[in-house]
């Protein structure tokens, strides 16, 4: 483990939101209070697709206390909108629905007024025509011919489709030794933020428009609400509080934004909304069930040759950014291979039940669940070792996948040995138990900008003051993923301060520059990259009055390290920074020091311009008879470049494994005929402490070219390899194999009985 | 509806609400005592970030009707700490960065005080970790947490008592 | 959302049962309301009284005499039964059920009496009381009386107590020599309720079991009493063959219902084999 060169990174800092969260000074949405507000409650569709024939709330209005009453045909520019601004046909959900509803929990109407209680018991007063209609909640049902139509337009009900390729896969196929096929199935999960959606609009007399919301982009939803409100960008303010929690649920504009908008707008009062926990779960949106159809042909000594894969996704009822899903499952479905050949058909089909979008992994949990247990299933068909297999046909630093991506750094190799060496030191396992292992790999941030966006995708901006405190202002949104900490981190190092020197703004749209926000694992990398070029900008100007007042000789460079403005060749000699500061200021005139920093990743292949590798094991205790699972330790090999917040790492790593594990057998989200079947926490399952495992992480030494410091994503990969691992060790435990996500208890133990009763028929034959 | 008085202390201050009888206890110090810090986050008593304590004892604010309390003392995150100084299990998050989104964290921080104060030398880390499990994190996967709650137990920060 | 009710807070168990002559089922009553409050908010129980008994520490305590057994006070939280020595020492199956109930801050403020009145088949103490052959007693302004407790449901959420009724306490009798309980749900999270859940007690006789009570849990409406599985091992020498039978038979002799947690089909297979871990289990332990 090299010694640590940086003067702040990667050493144990305090979170700088840590002292008001454990103090309970954090705000969030939920605690938003202002004077004269009113509450919103919105009435909810019960059907999963019916046309609006007619809303009469008169007999609401009566009810003392409640102030107005919206419904989309009347209040709102009934526009269709979407996170996917460049594809307008994508562009497919007016939140308040003007003719016809499409899943369960739409809103139709919404009510503003002194009270909860009040709003609440208005809502049973508004009476809904509907002419129900028929129904589809199944995408290989919705994709037949004879299937509802659900958007119209769109044949098929198909949504989306994506290729991804290269190669002649049925050639390297003939070349193969080896082919295996199977079907897999893939269920939602829930964001379970623990805060639940939420939003205070306020809409005043001048035509200005503040909302506070739990968001994971402020821009996002400022420019959104512009487009469906009819106010220009510039007259809206988006204020993220502390954000209780995102996870990719949170990107999008929901019915708390828009409701309380709408109704702020028509009655000039603070409207608030926030969704209990049942309307969290029906009315938000979730991760992306898929139906994947995996062919693999590899040679006998275990060679990749081509894979071939189809999916079908059940979008839901909107498209949301369940696109990118759809593009990204493709892609990670490769990962982290080398094929000869490949091909991914990728179908977003609608159906009539909660939309589907991005969530923490974005689609690879999903490709790796399939991916890697069906490798290790091919390793033992041919009688290899998996660890190796993969080895032979890892990425490495240079590799360019076909027309895709060139992997500037990566540690898979080493993750792989260290984690062969975790499974050699455990020996041989007690009775019941086994191991499984999954590789994986994700983005750092997405090249793509079909949100339209016109700004730098990161922006940031260094002010130095005259005591020597620096305000940093970006537009990257903590959401508890710790980017304040990571960005004031990597504003401490470039400028060469202390961490408590510098104060983190963000989330506020009047204040912070645009930013695209906390999703794709894109802020470490890409904001970190406007911070540190910010934070050098602002270094640069303030070494020329170091220059000008140290007078030392023109060759010798000039750096500030903890506080101290030095010769990087003599180090002792130099000056405190707290007092270059004072004299800078004077000799700008009383001007503050302000660097600007900017980020784009241009020409960087079609998806990221890194990638973080990893590999995971998981040690699973496993009941057969039963089903039942206890996961007793967790150990993931990591390459993250450079790691930035040390405690945010091992925080974010725990924090994956716990959402992933839930991916993999906890969290069952079914739906049936488009109905959410458990909205609350009592049946959908969120894993406690006394399951959670202990996790250990092995951090892989690498530099990643792109990244700031050589820093890469950390946390959102993380997610993407558990469910693979514990299918894995299921298999090497029991032999199942298990082809459907989240794996069941009940599963396992049908699977394991017919196993048993095959066995003792062969045995009697 | 008729409202009743409610005559309680929050972090040792008194107070006297007048209140409808069907108000929770989280509503109590939310919206009438004006307290904040104490979140809720579920309709079903299971996720536990309304967690405080009465007498000592850690509750589910959302749980309780505000008039079991009359008469008693409720403790909730913003009475740990003492004229600016944190009690040692909130520095212990600090250190261990038990927290990401923080709103979880009230509740954490109330059940890891009631636990260590029933239960200052656990014996295991199981134990902690049950005595935990009322209380739902989504993003920490708990670990941090419960290394917390292992090292005040440890006597870690006993200089700071 | 909860609707209004007028809130009564009797004094003692005396004027309790007055106010609940007086109203009979126009009122409820709220202890602990770890159950209630969930349901009252989901509007599946509404009232025009609610009848806070929290405070009647008459029925706060945990009494225990070597001929007469554990009573317990209806009032009574599932934390001071999980913390009492008393029940530790002589009824540790009912510590080992309180410590995975739930959590503690709902043990800390939920009742024992709350909970056996709540009637949830799917409860946990109610399985365990029954296989320990518990009795309840219950009151009202015409006096008191005191019935098996594996009597006291009839149905699910119901229970066999008359409108001016209440439960006033929890009464477990001595076990006989070499006897044994043993309990287990089946669930993903330990302290979740159970998907099914079986409780088994073996008393034995020299080799062979004399006498066996196995309760199922969230297997029918009501807990189920499985006759023909305790009939399989009532007079014989336990054997593995033998658990695996009574594990078969109370698979038959009951009613679990499918949901999206599980299948019926599954509930009974976890049935089988859950009672067949607990009889050895109980046996294991019972010959000591």
């Amino acid at each position: 483990m090299s010694e640590n060169k940086y003067a702040v990174l990667n050493t144990r800092v305090h979170n700088v939101d840590g002292y008001a969260k454990v103090t309970g000074r954090s705000t969030y949405t939920f605690d938003v209070k202002l004077p004269n507000m009113l509450y919103g409650k919105i009435l909810r569709s019960p059907h999963p697709h019916a046309k609006i024939l007619k809303i009469d709330y008169s007999e609401a209005l009566k009810l003392p206390g409640v102030l107005t009453v919206a419904t989309g045909k009347e209040d709102t520019l009934g526009v269709r909108q979407g996170i996917w601004r460049r594809y307008k046909d994508l562009c497919d959900e007016a939140i308040l629905t003007v003719d016809k509803v499409r899943y369960i929990g739409e809103p139709v109407a919404a009510v503003a007024a002194v009270s909860e209680e009040i709003a609440e018991k208005a809502l049973d007063l508004i009476n809904v025509d509907y002419e129900v209609l028929p129904f589809v909640d199944d995408p290989m049902e919705a994709i037949k011919k004879e299937a509802p139509v659900i958007h119209e337009g769109f044949e098929r009900n198909v949504n989306v489709t994506r290729q991804i390729a290269w190669g002649d896969v049925e050639d390297e196929m003939e070349t193969a030794d080896y082919i295996r096929e199977d079907w897999f199935k893939l269920g939602g999960q829930h964001h379970m933020c623990m805060e639940t959606r939420a939003a205070v609009a306020s809409y005043t007399p001048d035509g200005k428009l503040t909302v506070w919301t739990s968001t994971q982009s402020a821009y996002y939803h400022q420019a959104l609400l512009a487009g469906v409100l009819g106010l220009r960008e510039g007259n809206i303010r988006v204020i993220a509080p502390y954000v209780g929690g995102g996870f990719g649920g949170k990107l999008e504009l929901d019915g708390a934004q828009f409701c309380a908008s709408i109704l702020s707008m028509k009655c000039c009062k603070p409207v608030k909304v926030v969704f209990t926990r049942e309307e969290d779960f029906i009315a938000s949106k979730r991760r992306t069930p898929m139906y994947y159809y995996v062919r693999t042909g590899v040679k006998k000594d275990g060679t990749f040759c081509a894979r071939e894969a189809k999916v079908f996704t059940n979008g839901g009822a909107y498209t949301g950014m369940g696109a990118t899903a759809l593009y990204l499952t493709g892609f990670f479905h490769s990962f982290p291979y080398r094929w000869k050949a490949y091909r991914y058909d990728g179908y977003r089909v609608y159906t009539n039940s909660l939309p589907s979008t991005s969530m923490r992994g974005f689609g690879a949990p999903q490709a790796m669940f399939c991916s890697e247990q069906q490798i290790d299933w091919i390793a033992s068909d041919l009688g290899l070792d998996p660890i190796e297999m993969r080895r032979k046909n890892g990425h490495y630093e240079g590799y360019e996948v076909p027309g895709q991506a060139t992997i500037a750094s990566c540690g898979l190799d080493q993750c792989l040995t260290k984690i062969q060496e975790w499974v050699k030191s455990k020996g041989k396992l007690p009775k019941n138990r086994s191991i499984g292992i999954s590789a994986a790999g994700f983005m750092s941030g997405g090249i793509f900008n079909w949100f339209d966006s016109p700004y730098s995708f990161s922006s940031a901006v260094v002010t130095i003051n005259y005591d020597g405190t620096v305000e940093l202002h970006v537009g990257a949104q903590e959401i508890g993923q710790g980017s304040s900490t990571t960005l004031a981190l990597i504003c401490a190092e470039a400028l060469g301060v202390k961490l408590e020197d510098i104060k983190v703004h963000m989330g506020d749209t009047d204040h912070s520059p645009a930013d695209l926000g906390a999703w794709g694992s894109r802020q470490t990398l890409m904001a970190g990259n406007a911070t540190k070029m910010a934070a050098e900008d602002a270094k640069r100007q303030l070494l020329e009055f170091a220059n000008a007042k140290l007078g030392f000789n023109i060759i010798y460079d000039l750096d500030i390290r903890q506080g101290w403005v030095y010769n990087v060749a003599r180090p002792e000699r130099g000056m405190s920074y707290y007092d270059l500061c004072k004299e800078a200021l004077r000799g700008k005139e009383g001007q503050r020091i302000i660097g600007r920093g900017f980020y784009t990743p241009r020409r960087k292949g079609m998806i990221s311009p890194a990638y973080s590798y990893m590999v995971q094991g998981l040690d699973v205790e496993i009941d057969p008879e039963t089903g039942h699972i206890k996961i007793h330790e967790s150990v993931t090999a990591h390459d993250c470049g450079q790691p930035i917040n040390t405690l945010g790492l091992i925080g974010q790593l725990e924090g994956a494994a716990s959402m992933a594990i839930g991916f993999g057998y906890y969290e069952y989200l079914p739906v049936e005929d488009g109905k959410v079947m458990n909205p609350n926490l009592v049946d959908y399952k969120l894993i406690r402490a006394p399951e959670m495992p202990d996790c250990h992480v092995i951090e892989i030494d690498t530099y990643e070219p792109e990244g700031p410091y050589g820093a890469k994503e950390a946390g959102e990969g993380l997610t993407n390899p558990h469910a693979a691992a514990l299918g894995n060790a299921i298999f090497h435990g029991t032999g199942l194999q298990m082809k459907e996500a989240p794996i069941r208890a009940e599963a396992i133990a049908k699977a394991w009985k017919e196993k048993q009763e095959k066995g003792t028929e062969k045995k009697k034959k | 509806m008729e409202k009743k008085l409610l005559r309680f202390s929050v972090n040792e201050v008194p107070y006297e609400i007048y209140i409808n009888p069907k108000t929770l206890l989280v509503e109590a110090i939310r919206d009438h005592v004006g307290l904040t810090g104490t979140k809720r986050g579920c309709e079903t008593v299971s996720c536990g970030v309304c967690t405080v304590m009465v007498n000592g004892m850690a509750v589910k604010g959302c749980s309780i009707l505000a008039m079991q309390v009359d008469g008693m003392n409720v403790t909730t995150v913003e009475g740990l700490e003492k004229n600016g100084k944190l009690d040692p299990i909130q520095t212990a998050f600090l250190d261990e960065g038990a927290f990401q989104c923080g709103f979880c964290t009230s509740g954490m921080l109330m059940m890891a005080k009631a636990f260590l104060n029933e239960t200052p030398k656990p014996k295991d880390e199981m134990e902690i970790r049950r005595g935990m499990e009322g209380n739902l994190c989504r993003c920490t996967g708990y670990n941090s947490i419960i290394r917390s709650i292992a090292a005040v137990a440890s006597g870690k920060y006993r200089e700071d008592k | 959302m909860i609707h209004d009710f007028t809130y009564l807070q009797p004094g003692s168990v005396k004027e309790a049962l007055a106010m609940l002559a007086e109203h009979k089922d126009e009122c409820k009553i709220i202890c602990g309301g770890q159950s209630l409050l969930i349901v009252m908010r989901q509007g599946l129980v509404q009232t025009d009284y609610l009848m806070d008994i929290k405070r009647l520490n008459e029925l706060n305590y945990i009494k225990y005499e070597k001929k007469d057994g554990l009573k317990i006070g209806a009032t009574t939280t599932h934390r001071a039964i999980e913390k009492s020595d008393v029940v530790a020492k002589n009824y540790p199956i009912l510590v080992d059920m309180e410590h995975k109930l739930a959590s503690i801050q709902v043990r800390n403020w939920g009742t024992i009496g709350g909970n056996l009145a709540h009637a949830d088949a799917a409860g946990d103490p109610a399985p365990v009381l029954i296989a320990l052959d518990a009795s309840v007693k219950v009151g009202s302004a015409k006096g008191e009386r005191t019935l098996p407790l594996e009597e006291f449901y009839t149905d699910l959420f119901e229970t066999a107590m008359e409108p001016g009724e209440m439960i006033l306490e929890v009464q477990v009798p001595t076990p006989a020599p070499k006897t044994a309980t043993m309990y287990q749900k089946f669930n993903l999270l330990e302290s979740d309720q159970g998907i099914v859940a079986v409780a088994v007690t073996i008393t034995m006789e020299g080799d062979a079991c004399k006498a066996a009570r196995i309760i199922l849990g969230n297997a029918g409406s009501t807990p189920v009493r499985a006759k023909k599985a305790e009939a399989v091992l009532v007079g014989k020498k336990p054997t593995d063959a033998l658990f695996e039978k009574a594990g078969e038979a109370a698979a038959e002799e009951c009613e679990p219902v499918g949901d999206i947690h599980a299948s019926e089909e599954y509930r009974r297979h976890l049935i089988k084999v859950l009672t067949r871990r607990m009889a050895k289990a109980a046996f294991e332990q019972a010959k000591g």
